[in-house]
Parts: C-alpha cells; structure tokens; sequence
C-alpha cells in the first residue's frame, strides 16, 4: 500500500496532465465554461424547490438551500461514478499501448469532479453570504468532511471502473444503482422524516450522515431547530463503510489491472 | 545529461551488467472469448458458461539483449510479434516465465496515444509527453524542438482533430523522441510522414543508437532491419525460429516469405484454372466482329463479364505455361525463359488463321500483345478437325506481380476471330528487386565522382 503511494506520487504529473485534460474537455467549445457546470446543479435545485415548496409542501424553510448543500456533494460522488465507469474503456487507446498504473485514470476523472464541486462551493459561499447565512462558523469541518468523502468516492469509483472492463453491461446498471443511491440519501428531504425504524438502514449508508454534515455546516446555521451532528458511532460507522468501500475498490481494481489490457 | 541519469550509467558500469532486456522462458496465452462481452446476469447466473478457447501467442521464449544493442523482431502477422513488445513494456503480463528490464524504458506502440481531438495540438504534446513519462519542465524546455521537429509551427494551436493523419503522426513521433529513454521499443512507427520526414525519423533513431542507446524494433520492413539492426530476432507462431546476424536472419526470412508465397501462388492458380475452363465450357460464345471485342470484353451481360468472343470455326482447348526443361509450371521468375503454349481445334476450314496473345496486368492494362501476322508469318490452310500448337517463347522481363494471359485466334481480315478467351491463364511472376512500373530494364548504374 505504502509503495502504491509513492508509485503514484511519481506518477502526479500524468494525473496531474490528464485531470487537467479532463476539465479542459469538458469546457472547451463553450464560452460560459465552468458556469454550464453550475447551470445543472442550478436547474435541478429550482425544479425540487418547485415541487417540493410548492406542489408537495414539506414545509421546509429556504428548500432551495436545504437542498443544493447535500446536492453539491452528492452530484460530486454520482458524477464520478457515472464518468468513471467507462473511464478505463473509454481509454482504450492508452491502455493498449503504454504502461502507467492504471488507477491513474479513474483518479483523475474524481479529480476533475472534485476541482469542480470545490468551484460550486465558492459559487456557494457568495450566495450563502448574500442571503445572510453565517455559513463560515463550522467551515473549519468542511475539509474534514471532503477529505473523507473523497475515499468513498474513490474507492467506488475505482470499483466500477475495473468491474466495467469484465462486465460492460455494469454501465447501463450503474444509472440506476446511482439513482436509487440518491433516493436513499437525505439530499431531497430530511432524514427526520424517515419512520424511525428504518432510519437505521438509511445510515449505513454512509452518504446519509456526510448530507447531515454537510447539511450543519451550511444550512442549520440559520435553522438552528433541526441541528445536530450525527453521533460519534454514527461517524465512525460511517467511516468505517467508507473505508471498507475504499480498500476494497483499491484491491478489485489491482487485482483486475494486470488484465485490462487483454480485455478491452 | 542530468545527475540521476549519470549515476544510474556508472552503476551500471559498476556492476557489470550489461543485459538491457531478458527474457526467460515467456509463455503468453491469450483466452479468445467466443461472447465478446459476457454479461454480469450470465456470470452471476451461470445462465450460459462464457466459453473461451486459449491461444498461444508467444511459447516459451528466451532471449536478452545487451544494452546499446538495436535488436530487431521479424516474423509474419500472428506470430507474436506485438505480444512480445507489449510484454517488455509491461502492458500486458506473462502467463509464465518474467521479463527484466534494466533501465527506464519507453514504448513507441502507437504515436499520439492520448490525443485529444478537441484539444490544440500544444496541449496534447503535455499531455502525450506526460503519459511517456516526461516531466513538465522538462517539456517546457523542449518544446521548441518538438514543435520544430515536427514542422507545424503554423498549426500548433489547432485542434489537432483539424490535423492531416501525415501532421498528427508527425505531432506524435516528434514528441516520442525527445522523452529520451535508455530503452526504446518500436512498433512499425517509423514509416511516418512523407520522405523528407522519414529521412529526418532516421536520422533521430540514428543518433539514438550513436549515444549508446538500446532500441528494439518490430518491422516488415527488413531494408529497414538489416539497415539499422546488429541482431535480429526471427519469430514465428510464438516460437523463435532464429536469432543472431541481421543479413543471415533476414535473408532465412526471405526464403520463408517466399515459400509461403510460392505455395498460395499454387493453390491460386489451380482454383483459378477450374473456374476459367468453367466458364469457358459453359459460357455461351457471342458471334462478335473484332471491332467490338475490345468494347465488349469491358462488358458484362446479365452481370457475367463476357470472357469469350469470336465465331466458333476454331477452338482454343488449353494453355500452360512451360519452363526451360519442359515441365508446366505455375510461376515464372524474372529472367527465366518460358514457352506460353496454347491448342487449338479446327471446326471448319480456316485459311491463313492468325495466332496471338496479350498480356494484361491485374488492373486490365495491356502491358504486351503479339500475333503471328505482326511477326510476318503466314500459317498455311487449316482444315476441319487439324490441330494446332501454337507456341510463345520469350524470356520474362516483367516485374513481379500478377498478368492474365489471353490467347486469340483470328481470321486472316485481321478484324473478325474464331476464339479469342479473355485472361484465360495467370501468370504470376516473383521479382526479388524492388522497382517500380511494368519491366525491369536491369540498368547497370553506376557513379562518378567529380
């Protein structure tokens, strides 16, 4: 594991290279750039607040708020997931004819995504700060909690990547596993409003107490009523899925590399 | 030459080890799935077995080289080749048996591997340079001569999808060899860009191996092996069949291209000779006046290319081809004299007939025509049921390649025929010089200096 790290260390400027290209191809051709990245976000935030504040009515205040805080994150693990399910395939052409270690490529796709959620968040703070949230009282938590979402995202994404090479049919499933995936996280309601007895379920999921987090840090500073940080068991359940999730991403996709080649 | 490189030569040195690549008994095995994808509910499943059969590509292979060494692969297409270049650069793995590498080493498998089409051709020279393992200083440094290298100055800040495939190859070889490896593998990349840049592409490999590098090449291009190498390796169906000097090794290969292609010239021609006299029993013949034959053999009725013309009073029967000491043969070689030998059967009395043939190459050019009358011979009465053998005895001056011979007889009006075949016989001919065109004039050449 430690040699795996230094391997990648010496590698950093060809993931670096390949993040860069990443976002480059994705914003290049447009002239709004990264602003039609936020314009996604943006569109589903407003049709949720339509349906939910006035169609649905759940009561919550400020929805809008409510929910593109856990959005953001989420968007951040489903995105390089989707993206980095084909991204190995996608590839082919690198992976046939050069040797690098091949996590290089999945990485850099989680790179390109969190560059991007870390942009959104800025975008975030200007508006927090405008509609007068104190939004910087816990931002000391914030790095925390990304530092540590980002190895469940890796580690999935890792996970997907390799599988897909062996079964390409995991690209159309992967659509339908991330939507339900979103369903089953508080991103669009609060978790209060699951019945208590399956509340448990829901926070195996560990995506279930990073919304909480995430959810404190930006919009109970002005709600104070629902607050709360999830509980130091909670937490490490939490982490500790994230981390299981994370190894063995890491060790399906090691121990599927050496063939990658063979089977694209 | 930077400090890390320069200890690494001396401990080399050192150490006394002079081997850049071994290879120790590899064995690869490919597994061919008869499903191209096998699907997560079959596996899951067990629904359907995925069934595959193994492959051999590459059975127990050993062989090194020595640092400064450019080492060439030959062999034909399948035999392991690529598998084996792979293996070195570490893409794919060994079913048994290892490979060691001494030194960094760079693969040229694919030039521009990693272009983005979006993206401008500068850019992609740092992301191509990076997955070569270049550092972006060092590229910074260079990226002069890249891009001098590859003469696209004017282009360099395109999108590099606007790219010929001439620029984008030139793009891609230009940044390969500047990331400067100890060890450099070569797939049939050299022939890139039109000659002013291939003589440039030598010159660079040349230089390579000046400053002691080791390069491993695989070519069909044996001019190119025999030029460049000082060992070569001769594989085929997985197996080594031979190594050592280049000329030796070269020609051994030649021999075996040639055996090989002596052998589908055989089985060519003798599927080629059923089908014609196929056609020429069960073809029905058009009645034709000579000037429309040269119209008409263009032509094709009901979708079936007329083959014969002419009115019947005279059959042709058969055609061989004849070396010097009798025998039929299936192929000629360039200098060798043969006899073009054709029957043909009288119906009805013909006085005067002319006997002729033509020569055509594989696309329908004439490339050579002769008749009796041309050479001022008169042939005499010929009556009903007399028959002929009418003989062409030349030495073979084409290059190689593939002709069709088509033998006529005609009357004496010069217009009208008895039986013309069209391409009733192939004749393939193996030339060993390379040239260009119909024939070899075999020039004797030679060069003063003033």
């Amino acid at each position: 594991m430690f040699s795996a790290i230094k391997t990648l260390f010496s590698y950093r400027e060809l993931l670096l290279s390949l993040t860069k290209k990443e976002l480059k191809v994705k914003y290049r051709g447009s002239v709004l750039g990264f602003f039609w990245s936020l314009l996604n976000p943006i569109l589903t935030m407003l049709v949720y607040s339509f349906v939910f504040s006035m169609v649905l009515r759940a009561g919550i205040q400020e929805f809008a708020v409510f929910l593109i805080c856990v959005l953001l994150p989420f968007n951040f693990l489903s995105n390089s997931v989707n993206y980095g399910t084909g991204s190995i395939i996608g590839n082919s052409n690198l992976v046939n004819k050069i040797y690098f270690p091949r996590e290089i490529i999945p990485l850099s796709v989680v790179l390109a995504n969190l560059f991007n959620f870390l942009l959104e968040l800025v975008a975030l703070f200007i508006v927090l700060g405008i509609m007068g949230y104190r939004f910087y009282i816990y931002l000391y938590v914030l790095p925390i909690v990304i530092f540590i979402q980002f190895f469940l995202v890796v580690g999935m994404t890792l996970l997907v990547s390799a599988l897909n090479v062996f079964f390409r049919d995991l690209q159309h499933l992967i659509t339908i596993i991330m939507m339900v995936w979103f369903f089953g996280t508080p991103v669009i309601y609060p978790l209060s409003m699951v019945p208590e007895k399956y509340q448990f379920i829901m926070k195996i999921n560990p995506m279930t107490i990073y919304a909480a987090y995430y959810r404190n840090i930006f919009y109970f500073v002005k709600y104070p009523e629902g607050a709360g940080f999830p509980s130091a068991p909670e937490t490490l359940l939490a982490l500790g899925i994230t981390f299981f999730i994370f190894f063995l991403g890491y060790f399906v996709f090691k121990r599927l590399e050496p063939r990658f080649a063979e089977e694209i | 030459m930077d400090f890390a490189r320069k200890k690494y030569i001396e401990e080399r040195l050192k150490s006394g080890n002079d081997t850049a690549v071994a290879v120790k008994s590899v064995t690869k095995r490919y597994r061919i799935h008869h499903e191209k994808t096998p699907s997560l509910k079959q596996t899951i499943l067990k629904f359907k077995r995925t069934t595959y059969e193994e492959f051999l590509a590459l059975d127990d292979v050993s062989f090194s080289i020595k640092h400064g060494e450019t080492c060439g692969i030959i062999g034909p297409n399948g035999s392991g080749k690529s598998t084996l270049l792979k293996l070195m650069a570490r893409i794919i793995q060994p079913t048994s048996g290892e490979i060691i590498v001494n030194g960094p080493l760079s693969a040229l498998l694919e030039l521009g591997a990693g272009f983005h089409p979006d993206l401008t051709g500068r850019e992609n020279i740092y992301i191509n340079a990076a997955i070569l393992g270049m550092k972006k200083r060092d590229v910074d440094r260079k990226l002069n001569d890249i891009i001098g290298f590859s003469e696209l100055e004017r282009f360099i800040d395109m999108p590099v999808k606007n790219y010929s495939s001439g620029m984008y190859m030139r793009l891609g070889f230009s940044v390969a060899i500047n990331v400067n490896p100890d060890i450099m593998l070569v797939d049939e990349v050299l022939a890139v860009g039109d000659q002013a840049f291939q003589a440039k592409c030598y010159k660079v490999i040349y230089d390579f191996m000046k400053r002691g590098k080791t390069i491993i090449i695989v070519s069909h291009d044996l001019e190119t092996i025999s030029d460049l190498c000082s060992k070569v390796v001769f594989l085929r169906d997985g197996k080594i069949v031979d190594m050592g000097k280049p000329l030796d090794i070269v020609s051994k290969y030649r021999a075996y291209i040639e055996e090989l292609e002596k052998k589908r010239i055989i089985e060519q021609q003798r599927a080629e000779r059923k089908k014609i006299f196929k056609t020429v029993i069960e073809g029905n013949r058009k009645v034709v006046s000579g000037e429309e034959i040269s119209r008409l053999s263009n032509l094709s009725i009901g979708g079936e290319t007329i083959n014969r013309f002419g009115s019947g009073d005279a059959d042709i029967t058969d055609i061989s081809l004849i070396d010097k000491s009798g025998r039929a043969i299936d192929y000629c070689s360039f200098g060798d004299e043969v006899k073009v030998v054709y029957k043909v059967l009288f119906k009805e009395n013909v006085e005067d007939p002319i006997f002729g043939i033509r020569i055509t190459d594989y696309r329908g050019n004439v490339i050579y025509g002769t008749n009796s009358r041309l050479h001022n011979m008169r042939t005499g009465v010929f009556k009903k049921n007399d028959k002929a053998t009418v003989t062409f005895s030349f030495k073979v001056t084409l290059i190689g390649g593939e002709y069709s011979l088509s033998p006529a007889v005609g009357y004496n009006d010069n217009k009208t025929y008895c039986d013309w075949i069209n391409n009733m016989f192939n004749l393939n001919v193996i030339h060993r010089n390379v040239a260009e065109g119909i024939t070899d004039l075999n020039p004797e050449i030679n060069i003063e200096k003033q």
